[in-house]
C-alpha cells in the first residue's frame, strides 16, 4: 500500500519541519552563543508556539479547501469562498477600530461564522441547499461585506496601519494561548474526515449522491459548519493567509489522487508543513514580512504552473 | 415493486404530469416515451425521489417512498442518469465500487465481498478492461456504462435509465439494451426511450406520455398506432410489422409538401414494385394520389396502403374483376392526369390498359423506364400495342421520376394559364 507509506512519511515531514523551525530564526542558532535562559525563552516561548500555531493553522486552512473543492465540486474553491474571510476580516477591524483591537480575535471568529451562516440562511430553498446557490450568494455576501471594510479603512485612518497588518495575515503577535485556541482546529479537521466516503461520492455529482444513498443535505450541513469552524480559527489566529487552502489539496491529489480518505490527512498534513516553512521564510528574511506575502508570493506562479501543467496535451 | 397511485408531479408552478397510476416489478423491462418536455425524466425523477408529488403516493414494496432513508431506498431504487460529469479522476473501478456505499455502515471497509460484486457489474457491462483508467479519460460511451454498472454495483431490485443509449453509437446501444433486456429477467427495469423503434423491439411495455398524461400503456402492438404517435409526436408514421421480430416497426413519413399541386387529382397504374418511388414522390410534391389497379400482393400495394393512398385493389392471382374495372373507371374520369408506368403486364392486369384506353383521360404520362432488360409484355404483344397506340394519341413519355414531376408540374401550369 502506498498510500498509507505516503501518509507516514508526511507525518515526520511534518514533525521534522516544526524542529527546524525552532533552530532557525533572526537571533540565530540559538545553541551556540546565547546563554540557557535566552535560548529557553526564544525556543519554548516565542519559536515553539509560534510553529504549532502555524502548523494547527495550516492544517486547518488545508482541510477546509479540500471539503470546500470537494462540495463544489471545482478545484478553484477554497476554504474563503463563502463569504468567510472578509467576514473575519470585517469583525477584526470592527474590534480594532471600535474596541482598540480588545479581543478582536473573537470578532474575527464571529465574522467568519456569521458570514457563512447568512450565505447559507440565503441559499436554503425548501429544506434544500444547492451548491451553486451557495457559490453565488458568497460571492455576493464577500463583495458586500468588503465594501463594508473598506468604508471603515476610510472612515478610521488612525488604525488603518493595523488593519492593513491584520489583513495581510501572520504569526508575530502569537502566544501559547493562540495555540490552545488553535488545538481545536484538530477535532473539527477529523470530523472532516468522517465524510471523505461521501465526498468521494459526491464529486460525481449531487444528484448522482442522493442516488447512491448519501443523505447529501445532512452532509452539506455538517461540512460547511465544520470548514467554517476550522475556518474561523485559523483566521482568527493568523488573519486570511491565502493560497494554503487553495494550492494544497491541489498538490496532494497529485500526489495520492482524489480519493478523499487519503487526500484530506494527506492536505492536512502538507497545509502544515507548507505554512510552517513560509512562516520560518518570513521571520528570517528582512525582519518580519507577513507570512500572506509569502504564500502568494510562492503561491501564485506554483498555482498557476499547476494550471498550465493541468492543460498541457 | 414500484406503484403509482395518481401521482401529480409539478416543476415549479407549472404542471407536468398528472393522475399517472402505473405499477411495475421484476420481471419486465418498461419503456417510458413521449416528445421531449412530455414529462418522461419528471416521472424518473419522482420514483428515484428527487422531485416530491404534488399529489398521490408512490409505493416501494407496498411502503411510502418518503418513509425510506436515503441508503435504504438506494438499495431498492438505482439510477442511471442521462449524463454524467465526473470532476475528479477516480478510476473506474473506484467509481464502480461507490455502488457499494448503501450497503455499507459508517466505519465499514470494503470487504472481498464488495470487491466481488463491483467486479460482476464490470463484467456485465462489459468494462473489466478499463477498471484502473481514469474516468477522466474514457469515452462517452464507457462512462455511460461506468454508471451503469455501479447502478448494478447497488444491486437495486429497481433499474431506471434516462435514454441509456444517448452517448452511444449503434453497436454500443444494442449491446446495452440487450444487457437491460437480461437483467430485466431478475429486476424491474425502466427506461427512457426516444427510439421508438428500440423501444417497440425491447420493451415488454410501453407508457407513452402526452399532454400530461399517459395517452397510452400496454404492450408495443397495442401502444404503437399511426393515430397515437401523431397525437404524441405530430408527425404522420406508418407501423408495420417487422417480419423478422414480430414487433412493430415505426417510420415516419416525409412531410408533404403543398407547392401548388395541391388538389390535382394524379392516378397512377403500375406493378411489380415500378411504382413505389413514383407514389411516394407525387404524394410529397401534394398531389391527390389514387392507384390501381393492383394485386395485394404486389410492393406497389403496400406502398400505397402504407403511405395512406386510396387503391383499388384484387386479391392474388387473380385477374381484374368487374367490380376493379368500373372502379377504375371512375377513377380515371375523375384524374387530372393518368401516370403509367411500363411494369409488367399480363394477362392478369391487362384490364387496366384497356380501360385507360377506353377512358377519356386526356393527360396520359408514360414512364418508361423499365426495371431490367429482361421480357415485360407477356400478353403476346397486345399491350405493347396498346401503349403504341396511347402514344399515337399524344400520351408523353418520361424516363424515371425527377422528369415525371417536372413534366406534371409543366402541364398544369400551362393548363392553368390557358384556363
Amino acid at each position: 500500500m502506498r498510500r498509507p507509506l505516503l501518509l507516514s512519511l508526511l507525518f515526520l515531514v511534518l514533525l521534522c519541519t516544526i524542529l527546524l523551525s525552532i533552530v532557525i530564526g533572526p537571533a540565530g542558532t540559538p545553541f551556540l552563543d546565547l546563554d540557557q535562559e535566552v535560548t529557553s525563552t526564544i525556543v519554548f516561548s516565542v519559536r515553539l508556539p509560534r510553529a504549532i500555531a502555524a502548523a494547527l493553522v495550516g492544517i486547518g486552512l488545508a482541510a477546509s479547501g479540500v471539503v470546500m473543492q470537494g462540495l463544489f465540486r471545482n478545484s478553484m474553491a477554497d476554504p474563503y469562498l463563502l463569504g468567510t474571510s472578509s467576514g473575519g476580516a470585517l469583525g477584526a477591524a470592527f474590534a480594532i477600530v471600535f474596541l482598540n483591537g480588545t479581543l478582536h480575535w473573537v470578532f474575527a471568529f464571529i465574522g467568519c461564522i456569521v458570514a457563512m451562516a447568512i450565505v447559507y440562511a440565503i441559499s436554503v430553498r425548501g429544506g434544500r441547499v444547492p451548491v451553486e446557490q451557495l457559490l453565488l450568494t458568497g460571492i455576493a455576501v464577500s463583495v458586500f461585506l468588503s465594501a463594508l471594510l473598506s468604508f471603515l479603512m476610510y472612515t478610521s485612518d488612525k488604525s488603518l496601519h493595523q488593519i492593513f497588518l491584520w489583513l495581510m495575515g501572520g504569526f508575530w503577535s502569537v502566544s501559547w494561548s493562540d495555540v490552545t485556541i488553535g488545538l481545536l482546529v484538530l477535532p473539527a479537521s477529523l470530523s472532516l474526515l468522517l465524510f471523505s466516503r461521501e465526498l468521494n461520492i459526491f464529486s460525481m455529482g449531487e444528484e448522482d449522491a442522493l442516488h447512491l444513498g448519501v443523505d447529501t443535505e445532512r452532509m452539506k450541513k455538517g461540512l460547511l459548519l465544520a470548514s467554517a469552524f476550522v475556518t474561523g480559527i485559523s483566521v482568527a489566529i493568523a488573519g486570511s493567509i491565502g493560497f494554503i487552502g487553495l494550492i494544497t489539496p491541489h498538490l496532494m491529489r497529485l500526489l495520492l489522487g482524489p480519493d478523499h480518505r487519503f487526500l484530506l490527512p494527506g492536505a492536512m498534513m502538507a497545509g502544515g508543513v507548507l505554512l510552517v516553512l513560509s512562516d520560518t521564510l518570513a521571520r528570517t528574511i528582512g525582519g518580519e514580512v507577513p507570512v500572506g506575502v509569502i504564500t502568494a508570493f510562492f503561491g501564485a506562479p506554483f498555482f498557476i504552473f499547476l494550471l498550465k501543467r493541468r492543460y498541457a496535451p | 415493486m414500484i406503484e403509482l397511485q395518481e401521482v401529480d408531479l409539478e416543476y415549479g408552478a407549472e404542471k407536468v404530469l398528472e393522475g399517472i397510476t402505473f405499477r411495475s416489478g421484476a420481471g419486465e423491462l418498461l419503456g417510458i416515451l413521449g416528445p421531449n418536455g412530455s414529462g418522461k425524466t419528471t416521472l424518473l425523477k419522482a420514483i428515484s425521489r428527487i422531485v416530491r408529488p404534488s399529489n398521490g403516493v408512490i409505493l416501494v414494496n407496498s411502503r411510502s417512498l418518503q418513509e425510506f432513508g436515503q441508503k435504504e431506498l438506494s438499495r431498492e431504487i438505482a439510477v442511471v442518469p442521462q449524463s454524467s460529469e465526473p470532476k475528479f479522476d477516480f478510476s473506474v473501478e473506484e467509481v464502480v465500487r461507490m455502488g457499494r456505499y448503501p450497503h455499507k455502515e459508517r466505519f465499514a471497509t470494503e470487504d472481498e465481498e464488495d470487491r466481488r460484486i463491483a467486479s460482476l457489474a464490470m463484467e456485465a457491462t462489459g468494462i473489466l478492461h478499463i477498471a484502473s483508467r481514469s474516468v477522466l479519460e474514457i469515452s462517452g460511451g464507457e462512462l455511460q456504462r461506468v454508471i451503469i454498472a455501479r447502478a448494478l454495483a447497488q444491486e437495486p431490485k429497481v433499474l431506471l435509465l434516462d435514454e441509456p443509449t444517448s452517448h452511444l453509437d449503434l453497436g454500443q446501444q444494442v449491446s446495452i439494451l440487450e444487457m437491460l433486456k437480461t437483467l430485466s429477467r431478475k429486476i424491474a427495469v425502466i427506461a427512457v426511450f426516444h427510439d421508438l423503434n428500440y423501444a417497440a423491439h425491447y420493451c415488454d411495455r410501453l407508457i407513452l406520455l402526452h399532454d400530461h398524461r399517459i395517452l397510452a400503456m400496454g404492450d408495443p402492438e397495442s401502444v404503437f398506432t399511426p393515430e397515437r404517435i401523431r397525437a404524441a409526436f405530430g408527425i404522420d408514421v406508418t407501423v408495420r410489422r417487422n417480419p423478422l421480430t414480430g414487433r412493430p416497426a415505426i417510420s415516419p413519413l416525409w412531410r408533404r409538401t403543398e407547392n401548388g399541386a395541391g388538389g390535382r387529382r394524379v392516378h397512377v397504374i403500375s406493378g411489380a414494385g415500378e411504382g413505389a418511388d413514383l407514389l411516394s414522390a407525387l404524394q410529397n410534391e401534394g398531389y391527390a394520389v389514387s392507384a390501381g389497379v393492383l394485386s395485394v400482393n404486389d410492393t406497389d400495394y403496400a406502398v400505397a396502403t402504407a403511405l395512406g393512398i386510396p387503391c383499388i385493389s384484387e386479391p392474388p392471382f387473380s385477374a381484374v374483376s368487374e367490380r376493379a374495372m368500373e372502379e377504375l373507371k371512375a377513377a380515371l374520369e375523375n384524374a387530372h392526369a393518368v401516370v403509367l408506368t411500363r411494369g409488367l403486364w399480363g394477362r392478369g392486369n391487362l384490364g387496366n390498359l384497356h380501360a385507360l384506353e377506353t377512358s377519356g383521360a386526356g393527360c396520359i404520362v408514360i414512364v418508361d423506364c423499365p426495371s431490367g432488360e429482361g421480357e415485360w409484355d407477356f400478353t403476346g404483344g397486345e399491350a405493347s400495342e396498346i401503349l403504341e397506340r396511347l402514344k399515337a394519341k399524344g400520351a408523353v413519355v418520361t424516363r424515371e421520376v425527377p422528369s415525371t414531376l417536372d413534366l406534371l408540374k409543366t402541364i398544369f401550369i400551362s393548363r392553368k394559364n390557358s384556363d
